[in-house]
Parts: C-alpha cells; sequence; structure tokens
C-alpha cells in the first residue's frame, strides 16, 4: 500500500517537474518568436515602404517626413508605367529569356550530369574536374569576356545574346550528377535489360525518379534569370529587347527620377518571382539549400 | 560478333551454356575457367555463400558484366559480346528494381513501351501477365503502395511479359519474410511447372536451392564443386564443402584413422576406439580422413549400449516440434543430432550415440569425397 503511494507522489513529482519545464520551453518560445516577428517586420518594412510608396503621388513622396500611408491613394504610377512605358515587351523579353535560360540550363546539365555519374568515357573525370573548376569562377569576373565572345558572335542586342552566357551553370550539372549517383544501380541494370537506351534511361528512368530536383532547380534557375541585372544590362541597348530589370532603368521623363514610378515598376517586375516563390515555396526553399550545401 | 548457331535446341540440348568463362577485376579472379551447361526447361540452382561468384556468373549471362575471356551461348548462340537487351532473357533483381514512379501496369510494360509497342498491345500484354500472378487488383498502383509479396510479383511480371527465351533470378526472395519466402518458392515452382521456361536461380539458401531446383551447381570461390539433382548433392556429396553447404543442420565431421581399404570399404577407428566399416570408391592408401555423419543419421540411444559409437552429454536441446536437435558435447567435439519429435532428453543428460554407417562419408585431405 505504502510502495503504492509512493509511486503516485513520485508520478506527481515528475508531473509538476514536467509541467515545469514546459512553462520553460514555452517562454523560450515566446522570446524567440518575439525576435523572429520583429526580425521580420526590420526585413519586410522597405518591402512595405516600397509598395506604399508606389500609391503615393510623386509631390507625396518627396515631402519631407516619414508617411506610413499614402495622403492621397493614387494608382497613376502604375498607370504610367502600364500605358507609357513598354513594360509589356520587357515582361515579354523577361519571360522568353528566362524561359529559354530555364529549359536549356536544366536539359543541359540533366545530361551532362547524367553523362558524368552514368556513363564511362574517355577523359570523364577531367570533364568533371573541369565543371569543378568552372564552378570556382565568379560569373562577374568574365563578364568582359563574354561580351568580347557574344559580341564576335554578333549577338550584343539580341535575346540569344542575354541567354547565351546564362548557361554556364556548373552547380546545376553537379546537383544533377550527385542524385544521379546516388540511384541504386539495379535500376539502370533493369532497364537495361528491358532495352531502354541511354536517352530512355535518361528520360524515363533517372529524370523521372528525380523530379522534384528537376523542379527545384528549374524555379531557382528562373528566378535567377529574371533577376540577372548586370549580363542583360550590358548585351543589349534597345529598349525593345530590354528584360524588365533593366526596363526599371528607363522609367523616368524630362523631370528626372521620378520614385513612385521607379518602384512601381520595380513591384511589378517582383511579382512573377514573388508569385513563383509562393506557389513553389517548399521547392525554392529545397533548390537553396542544396546548392548552398554545394556551395558550402 | 560471331552469331552462329551451334545446335538447334531440341529438349534435351544446353539452353545456356558457359563455355569456360573467366572474370577478373583488375588482379582478382572472380571466376576461373567455368563451364557450364543448363538444360532447356530446367530449374538451374546457383548455390554458394556469398562472394563465391554466383551472382557475377548470373550477370554475365545476363550480359551485364563482361566475360574476361571464354564464351556465353543462349539457344546456341554465341552472345558473349550482345547487350543484355538482344539476349532475350530477362533477370529479376533482389532488389526487384521496380521504377518507383510508374504504376505497375507501366512497371510491366516498360520493356514493351521502350520497343515503341502500341499502347493497346502494351495494354493487353501487362493484363496477360498481371492475369497469371494475380495483380490485376493492383494494376494502377504504385510500387510503394505495394506488399513484398506483390513487389516481387510485379518483378517477375516485368520479366514475364518479355517472353524471353530463360530467366534469370538473383536472390529474388531474400528480402522476404520467412512465411512469405516459402509461399513465394511454392509460386515461382507452380510458374516453372506452367511455362516450362528454362530459369536459372541464384541463391545462398540451401533450401530454396533444394526444393526449387532440378539441378543445382554448388560454387565455391569461383570454382563448381558440384552439379547435381538435390539429393544427388545431399546423398552423394563429391567433397566436404558440399557436404557442409547441404543441408540443415548442417553435416557434422571429425577426424577418424583408417585401420585398412579393401575394395569399396573403408574400416575406419573412431576416436573411442570401436571401428565401423564406411563405403568408399576411392582413397587407397590414406591413413586418416574426416568422416562426416548427418544430424539425422546418429540416433541417441543408452550410453551402455554396445551400439554406442560414442557417449555424449547433452548441451541444448532445441524441440521443432516434428524433430528435436541436440547439441551434444563428445570426445570428438561438439555433434548435431537429429531425433524424432518427441525424443526425451535432457540437457545435462549423458547419452550415447550410434552411428547409421550406411550413411556415413569419408572425406580425404583434400577434401574430396573418398
Amino acid at each position: 500500500m505504502t510502495a503504492s503511494v509512493s509511486t503516485a507522489d513520485l508520478s506527481a513529482q515528475t508531473g509538476a517537474r514536467r509541467l515545469a519545464s514546459l512553462r520553460r520551453v514555452d517562454l523560450a518560445g515566446l522570446v524567440i518568436t518575439v525576435a523572429t516577428l520583429l526580425g521580420a517586420i526590420f526585413w519586410a518594412f522597405p518591402l512595405y515602404w516600397g509598395l506604399v510608396t508606389t500609391f503615393k503621388p510623386e509631390y507625396e513622396v518627396v515631402r519631407p517626413g516619414v508617411a506610413l500611408w499614402p495622403a492621397h491613394f493614387t494608382l497613376e504610377n502604375y498607370g504610367h508605367v502600364l500605358l507609357e512605358t513598354k513594360i509589356g515587351l520587357w515582361y515579354i523579353n523577361s519571360l522568353i529569356t528566362s524561359g529559354a535560360v530555364t529549359v536549356i540550363v536544366v536539359m543541359m546539365a540533366a545530361s551532362a550530369g547524367y553523362a558524368i555519374s552514368q556513363l564511362d568515357f574517355p577523359f570523364r573525370r577531367y570533364f568533371w574536374w573541369m565543371i569543378l573548376a568552372s564552378f570556382m569562377v565568379p560569373i562577374p569576373a568574365l563578364i568582359v569576356n563574354h561580351f568580347i565572345l557574344m559580341s564576335q558572335f554578333r549577338l550584343i542586342n539580341t535575346l540569344a545574346g542575354v541567354v547565351g552566357p546564362q548557361l554556364i551553370a556548373p552547380v546545376t550539372v553537379i546537383i544533377y550528377k550527385q542524385f544521379f549517383d546516388s540511384v541504386p544501380k539495379d535500376f539502370r541494370e533493369a532497364a537495361v535489360m528491358d532495352g531502354a537506351s541511354e536517352f530512355q534511361l535518361l528520360f524515363r528512368i533517372y529524370l523521372p525518379m528525380n523530379w522534384g530536383i528537376t523542379t527545384a532547380l528549374a524555379i531557382i534557375t528562373f528566378i535567377g534569370a529574371w533577376n540577372l541585372f548586370l549580363w542583360p544590362f550590358l548585351a543589349v541597348s534597345s529598349e525593345d529587347l530590354m528584360n524588365i530589370t533593366v526596363g526599371i532603368t528607363q522609367v523616368h521623363d524630362a523631370f528626372g527620377v521620378q520614385y513612385a514610378r521607379d518602384l512601381a515598376v520595380a513591384m511589378l517586375a517582383a511579382l512573377p518571382v514573388a508569385l513563383v516563390y509562393l506557389i513553389f515555396q517548399r521547392r525554392v526553399t529545397q533548390a537553396i539549400m542544396l546548392s548552398a550545401g554545394i556551395k558550402g | 560478333m560471331s552469331a552462329a548457331p551451334v545446335e538447334t535446341g531440341d529438349a534435351a540440348a544446353p539452353h545456356v551454356e558457359l563455355r569456360r568463362v573467366t572474370k577478373r577485376y583488375g588482379p582478382v579472379t572472380a571466376i576461373s575457367d567455368l563451364s557450364l551447361t543448363v538444360d532447356k526447361g530446367s530449374f538451374t540452382a546457383l548455390l554458394g555463400p556469398s562472394g563465391c561468384g554466383k551472382s557475377t556468373l548470373l550477370r554475365m549471362i545476363a550480359g551485364l558484366e563482361a566475360i574476361t575471356a571464354g564464351q556465353c551461348f543462349i539457344d546456341g548462340v554465341d552472345v558473349s559480346d550482345m547487350p543484355p537487351a538482344q539476349r532475350r532473357i530477362a533477370m529479376v533483381f533482389q532488389s526487384y528494381a521496380l521504377y518507383p514512379h510508374m504504376t505497375v501496369r507501366q512497371n510491366i510494360a516498360f520493356s514493351l513501351s521502350v520497343a515503341g509497342q502500341p499502347k493497346k498491345v502494351q495494354n493487353e500484354r501487362a493484363l496477360e501477365v498481371a492475369r497469371i500472378l494475380q495483380l490485376e487488383p493492383f494494376l494502377d498502383r504504385r510500387p510503394a503502395e505495394l506488399s513484398g509479396g506483390q513487389r516481387q510479383r510485379v518483378a517477375i511480371g516485368r520479366a514475364l511479359v518479355r517472353k524471353p527465351e530463360a530467366f534469370l533470378f538473383d536472390e529474388p526472395l531474400s528480402n522476404l519474410d520467412a512465411k512469405l519466402r516459402v509461399q513465394m518458392r511454392f509460386e515461382l515452382a507452380k510458374l516453372h511447372a506452367d511455362l516450362g521456361t528454362t530459369m536459372v536461380y541464384v541463391t545462398h539458401d540451401q533450401t530454396e536451392a533444394m526444393t526449387l531446383a532440378d539441378k543445382i551447381v554448388v560454387l565455391d570461390k569461383g570454382v563448381i564443386s558440384q552439379v547435381g539433382s538435390p539429393l544427388e548433392l545431399y546423398n552423394a556429396p563429391a567433397n566436404k564443402f558440399v557436404a557442409a553447404f547441404i543441408g540443415s543442420p548442417s553435416m557434422n565431421f571429425f577426424g577418424v584413422d583408417i585401420a585398412a581399404i579393401s575394395g569399396r570399404t573403408a574400416t575406419v577407428v573412431l576416436p573411442g576406439g570401436r571401428t565401423v566399416e564406411i563405403g568408399v570408391t576411392t582413397g587407397a592408401g590414406a591413413r586418416s580422413a574426416e568422416l562426416g555423419v548427418r544430424p539425422e543419421h546418429l540416433t541417441v540411444v543408452d550410453p551402455r549400449d554396445p551400439a554406442a559409437a560414442f557417449a555424449g552429454k547433452v548441451a541444448i536441446i532445441e524441440h521443432l516440434g516434428s524433430s528435436t536437435i541436440l547439441y551434444v558435447e563428445t570426445p570428438v567435439g561438439q555433434l548435431v543430432v537429429e531425433g524424432e519429435g518427441d525424443l526425451a532428453a535432457k540437457s545435462g543428460e549423458t547419452i550415447g550415440l550410434r552411428l547409421n554407417q550406411n550413411h556415413a562419408r569419408l572425406f580425404g585431405v583434400t577434401g574430396a569425397t573418398l
């Protein structure tokens, strides 16, 4: 009897202790939540500021002081950007070049990754080292070379010229190679016994088995290409061939910089990327983790 | 690539034939100068411990491993340099290797699909195979939604749909639990009986080989130890390796002196001083040998029984229901004895063991049966 009582006491004590530790954890959780919330507000404020500014008339933007809400709400800035500039064309140019970069990079990287991972051919190891080495070279360091190369190809001021240098994507090849390496050899052998060719192996076994990684890489490549500024800015001088990122720089008139209009075009430029991110949030995070893991 | 038919395939002709094949991986020789024939319609098991080269042998027949030297014939055609898909054989992998992103139907029809067969034909054939293997309800499921046994059947279905000349199985049952393994063993045997197609089956499990195969090839370190029917291997092992590998529990071995060999009988002196007569075919002049006796050929008797070859103390008893396994400490070492299910013996008890000398075998110093 005494034994059972003491057991009950004991369990009550453990219960209380557990509750106390729970409360402690909760407090820590609260502190962390508040801290992250503050961080998020701090981080998101410029975005909010930018968005709010686009709804202000220009005179209100340049007025001294901080106004967190437009005194006079207007859509005039968006109206101007949409009706008076070539933003529609810039969107299309961005879509074409980013889309082309995405499709070509994914196809090339998957094929290259497959070849290096699965095929046996002379100098395979050297190809692999070359890809690893090319990944050590920062792309901006090559920008002059790219410009000269593209101009020799007579591709300056063409959309193809914008796409060309963006096709160098060693990280994508490396990620594909590693994923293909991890596919058990039995799948390959079973498909070979079934009479599959290398192309069928890649497109019907290896790529579909790694579908998640392909979508993740495609999204991150697309976002990267959409956001790219320096190269499209250098490669194209005709307003009709500009990407949306480059187009932003064209939105002034005789009165000089118009902040609200600039921000309105920036908001419109960021919209597709933001949408892609919101829709494919998990995949984007996965892709960033993967490439960060490799860059790490 | 020489593709000259050597002989036409009648029922008794070798269907799969390896001629003096060698496989080397760098300096390591996995298979050396091995020749083997598999008869048409037979169920041949390649049996041996892991690392004996049995899987390598199967993969050489499949074309997944290049042959370093020698030739491989399938249905009389030299396929040594042919790619796997052209050899008209199908293989079932240990891991099943079912494509996880495809349904059962797509998995089964994959070979037809890569060959560019019309969708209608693919569907018909997949359905036909699914009917044989009772997979119809699962045709639209993915492998992840299937049980181990169902996955195994899909893997077989994928092989079946190609209507191959021969099936190659690479330890297909080793991923299944014991009960399912017995069931699948039965289904494989039934499939072989129904189809009559040549099957080559790699396993390290002697029970599987014994129950399924009509011919067993025992491999040891890349060399064939013995080829024969299950009972031949069991009753007349060619050497100590086969004797030890076939049969469960394993055969008992202990050293003995040979007093004399006259004709087909050797007079053997057991460690206790008793003499017994054991049948031999060779071994003239041998002075000592190892005596091998299977657990069921040792009988428990009273220790004072004049027929008892040894006395020993029971160390452990295992009751299996239909039989009882005793581990007995004797002057010649530990012996395993298999008795009746209702055998009354106690741990620690001293018992006598009678040797059924008609079933005992003598092995010479090289391990070969005398």
